[in-house]
């Protein structure tokens, strides 16, 4: 039974001239996003490699210099690009690519996509995950918006029901009915997705079930989408009124949701400016340690206390270089502020994170959203542990110029260090979360997710005894 | 006829509670637009009058200083702030640089996001590698605000296809339509008329809502009545580019489902796809070239010439004699140097710095040329401009700044390289910024656009009628 009815669905679909257009359309429009964002993918990847390559031989080729000086000159890093970006871009064009790591100052990724682009893009790019996550519902609902309210509209379900037709056999066709075009879609749409990140070289490692977790989660997405749709299409005796609702239902979830969510988000944890940001830093880094200003009240005290521990009298006669060490101990003072404040400010992004989770039980959008950019590593978590990385790598860079100072230097010397000193420090490395740690940090979103799906099911199962 | 299809269609919309539910629903809707728009807003003014009061304080408090160092008194300042050497002024006190917020702003919040509203240039630094960015969770910038333009371009125009997609089909589809084509009344004049009055009552609505939130949010109607009248009119423009497709498709198509779906692909095509096409045309026609490049390039140039400081400020006083030493005293300062080698590399770097500017320009201008394929895409433009948030006022307001800070650093370079004291008359004489708003008063002009889009429409929707007059298909 299921078997005919899942067949006379599909005929139907496949016959009507709007699927057809509309899938054509989808396909087209997908070759088009992977097409363009392949070529940026590419482009970014070599710009990476380049910048990465160039600063590096930079900061090798300073020649004989003072350490604090090369501090001081400093050295960028740049963010790799996740090879599932290809797929799902997330937040990428508006966080910046490069770090400068200077002694002093902790400084903010700079140079985002979107500042160097018109407002237009505001609108959305044309990106994979703009299919995945807009386009392919809307052809959920052009399958399924009168897949009930058609039988009503046109009689015929008075026919079926004298054919015998048992009410959850009539339902489960109906919905398998919609789901395999969808599935057929989506399948499609990351094989060739697949296929595009294995047979390329330059993609770096992705890992097959970070993949398959994604096609996962978007099938959770579009059975979601299924479950309401069919749910507003039994509901609802004519098919116009259907579709308006289901179209409804989608601009609030989609476009709505979100930016409901961003706006109380904002409104209930804001952001400080980043002007405010930095003078709190500003204050905070004056009140202590000042490895410039050996007369500051801090570096008194310290010396004080270093030489009772040395048991000298004068800081000459210390084993190392004064100077160095209170560079270093004022730079770990500082690091230690800046610590505190992005600490602060990423507790601050948590909480508006905590936002966008609880409306998550508004919207299936939502959840779908950051569970996408979390496995691909494009969401602003991963943003913070690359910033992060970059700040742990500057302190280390820091403690190895002052402590080449501190070895290899007397008390008020001016050091310069050998030309060969600079390739000694090791290269910057960054390792983006593993996918079990994105599993772990996200099974809240996940289990949203689930529950969406859950309860829609179980609404649409219960809901459907009459037929 | 005009009278009775008046008094039916208010009859029935009133009945039906359309038009209430309808006024509710926009009123709430806007209003949370506008709330959400004059926070933002709020926030803005508050932090740049916070910036402000500080940057007057420090002023006064200098002027003080100066007005006793000049009477000959003994003040008590780090030497690094003494006000009476002009580089100590020239980088301690620095000028703010702001761009103010419109009275519109609150309608769209555009590119403001991304971007600070104000920006202190001092007499050191690179000019052009200002930080405009602003601290902002990159979520929010995906997601983008929930504001009046989002409302207007997106809700909108579902509004009035869910409220009259089914316009004529549906009395095709109850049988009224044979009646109503037994009268002695043309279809035609009446499905236009009926649309006419749809688009008088939502314009009506609509303009209502959005004056009460104007109002509400201490709009000043006096002051600034041309920019009321050009968004008021863009938005009737815009509603009645919407009544006349759907005016149309319940021509072509009058099937009530399939109105709504061949909507919806409209709505989908003008407001999703279009703008995505055309930015990432845009964005692939004229790529900004790589900022990671620069980045090395900026250090590469900097690194040389900074081993060659002194030779730079031979050359330089040099080519400009009037600052050279007239007593033979070479004793020059970190800023002498500085200034003369920062002077270079500004000059250096400039090809490479205006590149990235002439692309975003060469962006905007496709983006300009391109707004005619989709309302929407015109529609933003408009309302950005009417904000003041566009791509192009954050980009005039850079490249203001960026003239402003060296004419900061020019009124010093006298003082610097003539060995002269800073003074309370100096202090009088300070540049200040004023940020000036690039012009654009093509509101009209899009207004007649979409006029004319709807014109045509209508008129195609008038022949597609004619024709189906001639087959005989209008009823059955």
């Amino acid at each position: 039974m299921i078997r005919y009815i899942i067949k006379k669905e599909l005929k139907e679909i496949f016959r009507d001239g709007r699927f057809k257009i509309s899938a054509a359309i989808v396909f087209l429009l997908a070759l088009v996003a992977f097409f363009v964002t392949f070529k940026q993918y590419k482009n970014t990847a070599a710009q990476y490699n380049e910048a990465k390559v160039n600063e590096r031989k930079v900061w090798e080729s300073q020649g004989a210099k003072n350490p604090h000086s090369a501090a001081h000159y400093g050295n960028y890093v740049f963010k790799p690009k996740s090879p599932l970006s290809l797929i799902d871009q997330g937040v990428d064009k508006y966080t910046g690519v490069s770090v400068f790591l200077e002694a002093h100052n902790r400084n903010e990724a700079a140079f985002s996509d979107a500042a160097d682009q018109t407002a237009l893009s505001r609108f959305g790019a044309l990106t994979p995950d703009f299919i995945l996550l807009y386009i392919i519902p809307l052809i959920i609902i052009l399958i399924g918006y009168n897949i009930f309210s058609k039988e009503v509209e046109g009689n015929t379900f008075f026919i079926l029901k004298s054919q015998g037709v048992v009410g959850w056999k009539l339902f489960v066709g109906k919905w398998l009915a919609a789901l395999i075009p969808t599935m057929v879609i989506a399948t499609v749409l990351f094989a060739v997705a697949a296929i595009a990140l294995t047979s390329l070289n330059d993609f770096g490692l992705f890992e097959w079930k970070e993949i398959f977790a994604l096609y996962f989660v978007y099938l959770l997405y579009y059975l979601i989408f299924i479950n309401v749709v069919l749910f507003i299409s039994s509901k609802v005796k004519k098919s116009g009124i259907a579709l308006v609702i289901n179209l409804v239902f989608w601009v609030l979830a989609c476009f709505v949701a979100p930016k409901v969510a961003s706006n109380l988000a904002d409104a209930k944890y804001p952001y400080p400016s980043h002007q405010e940001f930095n003078e709190q830093i500003a204050n905070e880094s004056k009140q202590g340690l000042d490895g410039h200003n050996p007369w500051n009240e801090e570096s008194q005290k310290l010396r004080l206390q270093i030489l009772k521990e040395y048991k000298v009298d004068s800081v000459h006669k210390l084993p190392f270089n004064f100077n160095a060490f209170l560079m270093q101990k004022g730079e770990e003072y500082q690091a230690q502020v800046y610590a505190k404040h992005y600490g602060l400010l990423k507790e601050k992004a948590k909480k508006q994170g905590g936002v966008y989770k609880s409306l998550s039980s508004i919207s299936p959008f939502l959840p779908t959203r950051f569970l996408s950019m979390a496995i691909a590593n494009t969401d602003y978590e991963s943003h913070w542990a690359f910033t992060e990385a970059a700040e742990e790598y500057r302190v280390g860079v820091q403690r190895f110029l002052n402590g080449t100072t501190e070895k290899n230097a007397k008390y008020n010397e001016r050091y310069v260090a050998p030309a060969d000193t600079w390739s000694k420090l090791e290269e910057f490395s960054y390792e983006s979360p593993t996918f079990t740690e994105v599993y772990k940090q996200n099974t809240g979103v996940f289990s949203v997710l689930v529950i969406w799906f859950v309860l829609t099911a179980a609404l649409l199962f219960f809901t459907n005894k009459k037929y | 006829m005009f009278r009775y299809n008046f008094k039916y269609e208010l009859k029935s919309l009133l009945r039906s509670r359309w038009l209430l539910l309808l006024s509710l629903l926009l009123l709430i809707v806007v209003l949370f637009a506008g709330y959400n728009g004059k926070e933002k807003v709020n926030e803005r003014v508050k932090q740049l009058d916070k910036v402000v009061l500080e940057a007057n304080t420090n002023d006064a408090t200098m002027a003080k200083v100066l007005d006793s160092i000049e009477k000959g008194l003994q003040v008590s300042i780090n030497p690094r702030r003494m006000p009476n050497a002009p580089m100590n002024v020239a980088y301690n006190y620095p000028r703010v640089a702001a761009i103010p917020a419109a009275p519109l702003t609150f309608i769209s919040t555009g590119q403001s996001d991304l971007f600070t509203h104000f920006i202190k240039p001092s007499a050191y630094g690179d000019s052009f590698s200002l930080d405009y960015s602003e601290l902002a969770n990159p979520i929010q910038l995906l997601f983008g605000s929930f504001d009046l333009s989002f409302v207007i371009i997106y809700i909108l125009p579902l509004i009035i296809i869910a409220f009259s997609y089914n316009i004529l089909s549906e009395e095709k589809e109850y049988g009224s339509l044979k009646l109503l084509a037994s009268q002695p009344i043309s279809i035609y004049q009446w499905i236009l008329q009926k649309t006419a009055l749809r688009f008088f009552w939502l314009t009506l609505i609509t303009m209502a809502v959005i004056t009460i939130t104007l109002l509400i949010f201490g709009y000043n109607f006096s002051a600034n009545f041309l920019a009321f009248l050009q968004l008021v009119s863009l938005v009737c423009a815009y509603i009645l580019f919407w009544f006349t497709i759907v005016l149309l498709v319940n021509l072509v198509i009058n099937n009530s489902a399939k109105n709504a779906v061949s909507l919806l692909a409209i709505w989908v095509f003008v407001i999703l796809i279009v703008p995505a096409v055309v930015g990432q045309l845009a964005n692939s026609f004229y790529p900004i070239p790589s900022r990671t490049k620069m980045i090395t390039e900026v250090r590469e140039l900097k690194e040389e010439l900074s081993s060659k400081q002194d030779k730079i400020l031979d050359n330089f006083l040099r080519d400009h004699t009037e600052y050279a030493s007239k007593d033979g005293n070479n004793n020059y300062s970190f800023w002498h140097k500085y200034i003369a080698s920062q002077e270079l590399v500004e000059e250096e770097l400039k090809p490479l710095i205006s590149s990235y500017e002439d692309q975003l320009t060469k962006q905007q201008d496709w983006v300009r040329l391109w707004q005619y394929s989709s309302p929407a895409i015109l529609m933003q433009q408009s309302f950005n401009n009417l904000a003041h948030t566009s791509t192009s006022h954050y980009q005039s307001y850079r490249n203001q700044v960026f003239k402003f800070s060296k004419e900061w650093r020019n009124f010093f370079k006298p003082m610097l390289y003539g060995n002269k004291n800073f003074t309370t008359k100096d202090y009088k004489e300070l540049p200040s910024f004023k940020y000036k708003a690039p012009k654009n008063n093509l509101v009209l002009f899009k207004v007649i656009v979409l006029l004319v889009f709807s014109v045509i429409f209508i008129l195609i929707g008038r022949q597609v009628y004619i024709n189906k007059i001639k087959k005989g298909t209008v009823i059955s």
